[in-house]
């Protein structure tokens, strides 16, 4: 009893009336106006997918990872989406141990609601091949300070970290075109998730019988107010998610209120989101002009298969060695290519079968970070590549057939997914039967 | 007091930061003098070695202390501090002094405290105490009185606004000549301030505009010299004026 | 508004045949949202409702003998039952906290035969949150700072589930509440509302709830005119979501006559008896 008493952290009756006696007076006590923000940085770690976002004295860390699983059985052609937080007892002395607390579970909730009930991302892209192999991403929140409202500052890490994620691509082959076969990255440039769009979420706190409202409230603020209500908007002025869980009622009209401050707030923060993302981006992309050169390499020794773009990149590379900048620019336009290309596939193939140009490659069964760190390292030293080159030049032999079979094969199973597309219910059914058919 | 080491002799690291573990006085190169040592500092055999990290201070004719800033708060007797009601019992209130354990304010430790007229605080009461005994083993025992049993300044403090900060920076707003952000502050501003050396700082003023503006100045000093101090300040008046 | 047609309500259906179907629906309907038809061209919904229709309310105070108070609440195929205990002497002295209030606790569970597929975990995320959602919906209808030094518990399981659950757990807890008579403010209503074929439908069904649009779920106080409880998913522009928002609210002061009507005849049940 004694402990508990010594360790919690308290509020001085002091304190409470003066945070709401100067509400009335519109003060807030760390000298914002009521609806203003406080000061929000966003950085990126090293890794894809990292994020570290300070709001004031909030400090949340965003890490998104990706795994190849099986899918739901009631969502067979979707990748899922999931979100796991962390109140470190570091960074509050409330937070304990152990099990994820209520206010822990409910952050994750509610930014979980804005994210995927909105689908902010899409899952469908996800999915490599239908109702066996999927990517399930996994968003990762640590709370590393609390200066309150966590939830805001959590969301924009989230967002951040999905924003600069990439997902090594993947294709489908194999014999009997079920394989999945993963590319490392320095083989191929990997995939960016698609979002369609940023919910933000937007926190008020209540004071004074829900009278007066505040955003982004502090830590102090959060120990006196007496309601609370998170609003999740993107910037187009829809409303992706709202959690007021009960505590103080307020009225109809201050909801509708809230709602407006925040969809007009929403267009701005998205902004700084993006700017931040892009100077990563940009950071990233000239990171890579380094990088090239074992990847081209790589890409000469062993053809890929993919006509259209095989003679695009042997041109390429060989403009490569002079200018650089040029270099990053014709990179992304075929990688552009890329893209369009696999598009109009996945235009016309009605079911969601996201194939993509295939190729087989025996070494990559995974991804191999050391192997890119190595290969980041080794960037001068691409002459002791020179076994392993050979090796794939040896492999590309079989490739090359294995690859013809599997564009055949594929372009039967686009047919017949096509056929599938069309069918309905028994459609979902069928290849649980095949499965049981072969077991039995 | 002549060290064969230099790096040992006291005259050079008197002002300067010491870490844990840094001998900061060997006694076996002293002259037969009788030296005290304040807080941070530790005997072992001949050495006296730092324990905290900070700044070494040395005051004639014979006092050795480190001096830093921490957010926790070490009770140390005739302290003035600011605590928290956390609990009351029978005989004592339980208070929260941002010490390692609770201290205790015996119900009677106030000016003509009698069984008859215990004062009522309820939980979340800012007081404004003094610190009697800080045994070891014992919860910090406080007083609202002076050490002639009168009330003083002691007590209860009403409204106003309370934060938290270091005990370095509470103890630069409590040194004399007064620190530069309370002085140019005053200059322009009147206002009402009780400051604990535990670190906690109380501003009262009329109008609430006042306080938020004086917390803040104060909260943002914490690591600025004196003229820098001073540049904020009449900054912060400045825009607020305008 | 609460307009309940007997022959619009499917009669004692056995909740896990219509979830079956739901559940094969909605294996199909993954890819497609919106193409399946929820409300037909005479404005019909799957059920037979129109857009504004609610589903049969039927309530029960005093089911559970030991509890103080206790209530079932079914709302068409969804049944939950709540049972209140207290005020009683704080059991853990770890949660006071404050000592100028008396502490809610809640505790909502789902059965595991309340759905279609046997429920697996029974203290999932799902649960936590919404144990939270309604106590803290609770705790701002009973005045607690009438009951210092006090703890009030409510207990809420859902016995069959078919959308809608956290409404009618709310709407439970407030009967057994009032039947434990614990000193209320208001009676704490709730109510949800989705949007679906480009309608707003009051009081979604397990089929409309995953469908994948939107659902507003409101809790009000009636009286005191004031929102308490306001959960909210998926992508609605500001306008609809307003009127989305509206229809869940007129929704909620339909059930709050409701509640009142069930509390009124229990009332006068209670004083018949005593007079005999």
């Amino acid at each position: 009893m004694e402990g508990r008493l010594a360790n919690m952290w308290r509020l001085t009756v002091n304190e409470s009336k003066f945070v709401e006696t100067a509400l009335k007076s519109e003060l807030r006590v760390d000298g914002r106006g009521l609806y203003d923000y406080r000061k929000l940085t966003i950085k990126f770690g090293k890794e894809y997918g990292s994020s570290e976002v300070q709001l004031g004295q909030t400090h949340v860390m965003g890490f998104v990872t990706a795994q190849l699983v099986q899918p739901y059985k009631d969502r067979p052609n979707e990748g899922s989406l999931s979100i796991f937080t962390e109140f470190s007892p570091m960074a509050d002395p409330s937070f304990e141990p152990g099990r994820p607390g209520e206010s822990a579970v409910e952050l994750g909730r509610i930014i979980d609601r804005g994210l995927r009930e909105s689908r902010a991302v899409d899952t469908e892209s996800l999915c490599v091949l239908a109702g066996k192999m999927v990517w399930s991403v996994r968003i990762d929140l640590h709370i590393l300070d609390n200066g309150g409202n966590l939830v805001d500052a959590a969301n924009i890490a989230a967002l951040a970290a999905l924003m600069t994620f990439r997902r090594p691509d993947c294709t489908v082959g194999g014999e009997n075109g079920q394989e999945v076969i993963v590319h490392t990255l320095e083989e191929r440039e990997p995939v960016p998730l698609i979002i369609h769009h940023l919910p933000i979420a937007f926190t008020f706190g209540f004071f004074n019988k829900g009278n007066i409202v505040v955003m982004d409230p502090t830590y102090v603020e959060e120990e006196v107010m007496c309601g609370r209500m998170t609003v999740t908007v993107n910037a187009n002025g829809d409303i992706c998610a709202i959690q007021k869980p009960g505590e103080e009622g307020v009225s109809q009209s201050m909801i509708l209120h809230c709602l407006r401050l925040a969809s007009s707030r929403a267009a701005a923060t998205t902004k700084i989101i993006r700017e931040e993302v892009e100077a990563y981006n940009r950071e990233k992309s000239l990171q890579k002009v380094k990088r090239h050169p074992t990847l081209a390499k790589s890409e000469v020794s062993g053809p890929i298969v993919v006509v259209k773009e095989g003679d695009k990149k042997s041109s390429n590379q060989v403009k490569a060695e002079e200018i650089s900048v040029e270099h990053v620019e014709r990179l992304k336009l075929s990688s552009d290519e890329v893209k369009s290309s696999s598009e109009q596939e996945a235009a016309s193939s009605p079911s969601h079968f996201k194939g993509g140009p295939s190729s087989w490659d025996p070494y990559s069964e995974a991804m191999d970070v050391d192997s890119l760190k190595v290969s980041l390292a080794s960037k001068e030293s691409s002459v002791t590549k020179s076994p392993i080159k050979k090796k794939m030049n040896d492999d590309t032999g079989n490739a090359q057939k294995e690859v013809t079979e599997d564009i055949e094969k594929k372009d039967t199973a686009e047919a017949t997914k096509q056929k599938d597309g069309e069918m309905t219910l028994k459609d979902a059914v069928k290849p649980k039967r095949k499965r049981k058919n072969k077991s039995g | 007091m002549m060290g064969t080491e230099v790096s040992s002799s006291p005259k050079t690291l008197i002002d300067q930061i010491v870490v844990p573990g840094d001998v900061v006085l060997d006694l076996s190169s002293m002259s037969n003098q009788t030296i005290k040592l304040g807080s941070g500092l530790r005997q072992d055999n001949d050495a006296i070695s730092a324990m905290r990290a900070g700044k070494l201070k040395y005051s004639k004719p014979n006092k050795y202390w480190v001096e830093s800033s921490h957010k926790r708060y070490v009770p140390r007797p005739e302290d003035h501090v600011l605590g928290i009601v956390v609990d009351s019992r029978a005989d004592n209130f339980w208070v929260d002094i941002k010490g390692p354990q609770l201290a205790l304010l015996p119900v009677l430790a106030f000016e003509g405290g009698t069984r008859r007229n215990i004062p009522k605080f309820e939980v979340g009461t800012l007081l404004y105490v003094r610190v009697v005994k800080t045994n070891t083993g014992m919860n910090p025992e406080l007083s609202c009185t002076d050490a002639s049993g009168k009330a003083a300044e002691f007590g209860p403090l009403k409204d106003g606004f309370m934060f938290e900060t270091s005990t370095g920076l509470s103890r630069m707003l409590l040194s004399s000549p007064t620190c530069p952000v309370l002085e140019v502050l005053g200059k322009k501003l009147s206002f009402e301030t009780a400051i604990g050396l535990n670190g906690r700082v109380w501003v009262n003023a009329a109008a609430p505009r006042t306080v938020i503006i004086v917390s803040n100045a104060v909260m943002n000093s914490e690591t600025l010299s004196g003229t820098q101090q001073r540049i904020m300040v009449e900054k912060l008046l400045e825009r607020i004026s305008d | 508004m609460q307009r309940i047609y007997s022959q619009n309500v499917p009669p004692s259906t056995p909740s896990i045949n219509l979830r079956r179907i739901a559940a094969a629906i909605i294996g199909k309907e993954s890819c497609e949202v919106t193409t399946m038809e929820y409300v037909n061209p005479e404005g019909l919904r799957l059920d037979g409702r129109r857009f504004n229709e609610m589903r049969q309310i039927v309530a029960e105070v005093g089911v559970v003998s030991k509890a103080d108070g206790s209530a079932v609440f079914e709302m068409g195929n969804t049944k939950v039952i709540a049972a209140v205990y207290g005020p009683r002497e704080i059991q853990n002295k770890s949660h006071q906290q404050k000592n100028d209030h008396a502490l809610v606790l809640c505790e909502y569970s789902m059965a595991h035969f309340s759905t279609g597929d046997r429920r697996r975990q029974k203290n999932d995320r799902r649960s936590t949150e919404l144990s939270l959602v309604i106590r803290q919906t609770m705790e701002a209808c009973i005045l607690t700072e009438l009951l210092p030094h006090s703890q009030i518990d409510i207990f809420l399981q859902v016995l069959q589930a078919d959308g809608g659950t956290r409404s009618a757990c709310i709407n439970a807890a407030t009967l057994a509440l009032a039947d434990a008579g614990i000193p209320m403010r208001d009676l704490a209503v709730s109510c949800s509302a989705g949007y679906l074929n480009s309608t707003p439908l009051l009081d979604l069904n397990y089929v409309e709830d995953s469908a994948g649009g939107a659902d507003v779920t409101v809790g009000i106080l009636p009286k005191l005119d004031k929102v308490t409880l306001l959960q909210m998913d998926a992508k609605l522009p500001m306008e609809t979501f307003e009127t989305v928002f509206a229809l869940a609210s007129e929704g909620c002061r339909a059930i709050a006559e409701r509640i009142r009507e069930v509390l009124q005849e229990n009332t006068k049940q209670l004083e018949y008896r005593r007079a005999a």
